[in-house]
């Protein structure tokens, strides 16, 4: 069946048919349908409503506070189904340290509360209530122990209480928070006047973009010589995000999923390319692996191609370095596990494979002190997203 | 009562982690085993989370002093647990040592019961009686 599929990221989009797949950088200064349809109106006009699929991962999607207490299970727990529901902005408080924290000015899209297996008791007191009066938030969530739920129902204005994320055997329950969060993200989208318009020219329902490029990782090995395990990495123009499949943690996260999602936030080479920079300026290796690629700190402020490809390039590296066990974080990868790591996404148009894999070779050999080269492969055609938005038909 | 209980760091011999898992239901305690390879962090955070009386520690591999080393620290940016029980035991040192030197000196490291090479019934027999003069059971 002849589909165009349309993909809205917070740099550039993508529209993809049977013949071809262009991609435009956007234009800010539109509405995303007015930009659309002026840059590819010829195709669009080719398709019916029903036959035309979009997904988007502009706008960041929710902003996300959670409130919890350990940073090895609540918070923990809270973070892995958030990610997995496609949240990109994330922002957690120790419950005990509540007062050291500032204020976050912005509003907050949902505020999740979280803590204590169901046996527990007296969690939660007033200095909780204190804080929440001081943020500004549209919805508001607990996930925690069922002792403590009357409680703070009783305190907290329009708090929604759904089963605890924590069993009694430590273990996370992903469920219900996770469709909680993928409806409210769901409402979000629709509720963008931006994205509302783009159901002018489709029949189908506008899906987060991570949302389907998880829905596509079991599938990889239909369009892909992809070795497992593998990662995939999509640096973007915001953020940059990682799947990974579950055996590549030691972890006390169990779940029925296969993969999971992470997001280094404030990591793209485009609008957030101050922040990359930053983060690269911090990192001891950077200019051993700047003077390994053959260029100077002034490449930072260089506008060209080569300027961009070396954002890109460290990009990979900050990223993997900040999954390694090198750098003690949310998450470790058993990064000399893999054999494969998948790149996807505007990435794959500036960057050749030998130019990917010089820096893996050399985040390996520099970090990891190993010699392991996992195989690159390149999404360049935009496959997994294809495949993730045709959806089961692909499949069966 | 609740007890949270694991091998320290990267310590994996799991037999007799299980074994004490075993013997603490029998003796009608609440067990979160959190299993081998548990770092510190994670030993604090499940008992915050599951609101446990006691935190048993074991170790057979010899790694324990290096992180005991740790816990007055780590132990002071918990807010809530002043009253929690610690306890650990197995093999606390590299080779066969001397309890009489290995006791005060874990004591020292914020443990309130200490089994160098002790068998565990002897232990949680000890461990029963504690928490029995402190009213606790
Ligand atoms: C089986 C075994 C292994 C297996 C473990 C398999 C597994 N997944 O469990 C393997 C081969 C993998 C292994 C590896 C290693 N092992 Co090993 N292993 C043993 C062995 C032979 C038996 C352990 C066992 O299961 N015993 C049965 C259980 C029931 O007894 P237990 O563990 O002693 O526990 C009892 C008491 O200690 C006590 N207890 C334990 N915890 C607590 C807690 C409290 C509160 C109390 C009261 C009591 C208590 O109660 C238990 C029941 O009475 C012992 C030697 C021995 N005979 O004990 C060495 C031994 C433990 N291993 C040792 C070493 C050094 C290693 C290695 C470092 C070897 C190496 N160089 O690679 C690695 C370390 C791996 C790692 N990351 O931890 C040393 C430790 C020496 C030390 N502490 O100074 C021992 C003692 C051998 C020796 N004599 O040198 N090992």
């Amino acid at each position: 069946m002849n589909r165009l599929l349309i993909d809205v990221g917070s740099t550039y989009f993508k529209v993809s048919s049977q013949e071809n797949i262009e991609q435009h950088f956007r234009d800010f200064n539109k509405d995303i349908l007015d930009d659309l349809k002026f840059k590819c109106s010829k195709t669009i006009e080719c398709y019916k409503k029903d036959d035309v699929y979009i997904c988007s991962s502009a706008n960041g999607g929710l902003s996300t506070l959670i409130i919890g207490l350990t940073n090895s299970f609540s918070l923990k727990y809270a973070k892995n189904i958030a990610f997995n529901s496609g949240i990109n902005i994330i922002e957690s408080v120790m419950y005990q340290n509540l007062a050291d924290y500032s204020i976050p000015s912005d509003l907050i899209d949902v505020v999740i509360i979280v803590g204590g297996i169901n046996t527990n008791k007296d969690i939660f007191k007033d200095d909780l209530y204190e804080y929440l009066k001081m943020l500004n938030y549209s919805n508001i969530v607990f996930v925690g122990c069922e002792n403590e739920a009357q409680k703070l129902e009783k305190n907290i204005q329009n708090l929604v209480i759904l089963p605890n994320i924590i069993d009694e055997k430590l273990h996370i329950v992903e469920e219900n928070l996770k469709e909680y969060l993928t409806n409210l993200y769901q409402l979000d989208i629709e509720g963008k006047e931006d994205i509302k318009n783009l159901y002018e020219i489709t029949a189908n329902q506008i899906y987060s973009t991570p949302y389907i490029v998880n829905k596509t990782l079991p599938f990889i090995h239909i369009k892909f010589g992809v070795v497992d395990p593998f990662i995939l990495i999509d640096i973007g123009g915001a953020t940059t995000d990682i799947h990974y499949s579950k055996d590549l943690v030691d972890d006390n996260i169990v779940t029925e999923n296969e993969y999971d999602r992470l997001v280094f936030k404030k990591l793209g080479v485009y609008k957030s390319k101050e922040s990359l920079i930053f983060a690269a300026q911090n990192n001891e290796f950077v200019y051993e692996l700047l003077s390994y690629l053959k260029v100077t700190e002034n490449i930072f402020s260089d506008e060209s191609q080569k300027g961009t490809k070396v954002l890109m390039q460290l990009a990979i590296f900050l990223v993997l370095t900040k999954m390694s066990h090198y750098k003690q974080s949310y998450i470790n990868l058993k990064l000399l596990s893999i054999n494969s790591i998948v790149f996807t996404g505007g990435i794959t148009k500036v960057l050749s494979a030998s130019e990917i894999e010089e820096i893996i070779s050399f985040f390996y050999k520099k970090i990891l002190n190993s010699q392991h080269n996992p195989m690159t492969v390149l999404d360049s055609n935009y496959d997994i997203w294809t495949i993730g938005v045709k959806g089961d038909d692909n499949v069966n | 009562m609740k007890v949270v209980t694991g091998v320290v760091g990267n310590d994996i011999h799991v037999v007799a982690n299980r074994l004490i898992e075993l013997s603490l239901n029998a003796r009608g305690f609440e067990v979160f085993n959190l299993g081998v390879n548990t770092y510190l962090e994670e030993f604090f955070d499940a008992v915050v989370e599951t609101g446990a009386e006691v935190l048993l520690i074991s170790s057979l591999n010899g790694e324990a002093e290096g992180w005991s080393r740790e816990i007055k620290l780590l132990k002071a940016s918990y807010k809530n647990l002043d009253n929690l029980v610690m306890m650990i035991g197995g093999n606390l040192v590299v080779g066969s040592g001397d309890a009489d030197e290995i006791v005060p000196k874990y004591k020292n490291y914020g443990f309130d019961l200490v089994f160098h090479q002790v068998d565990l019934n002897t232990g949680l027999d000890t461990l029963e009686e504690y928490l029995k003069q402190r009213g606790m059971r």
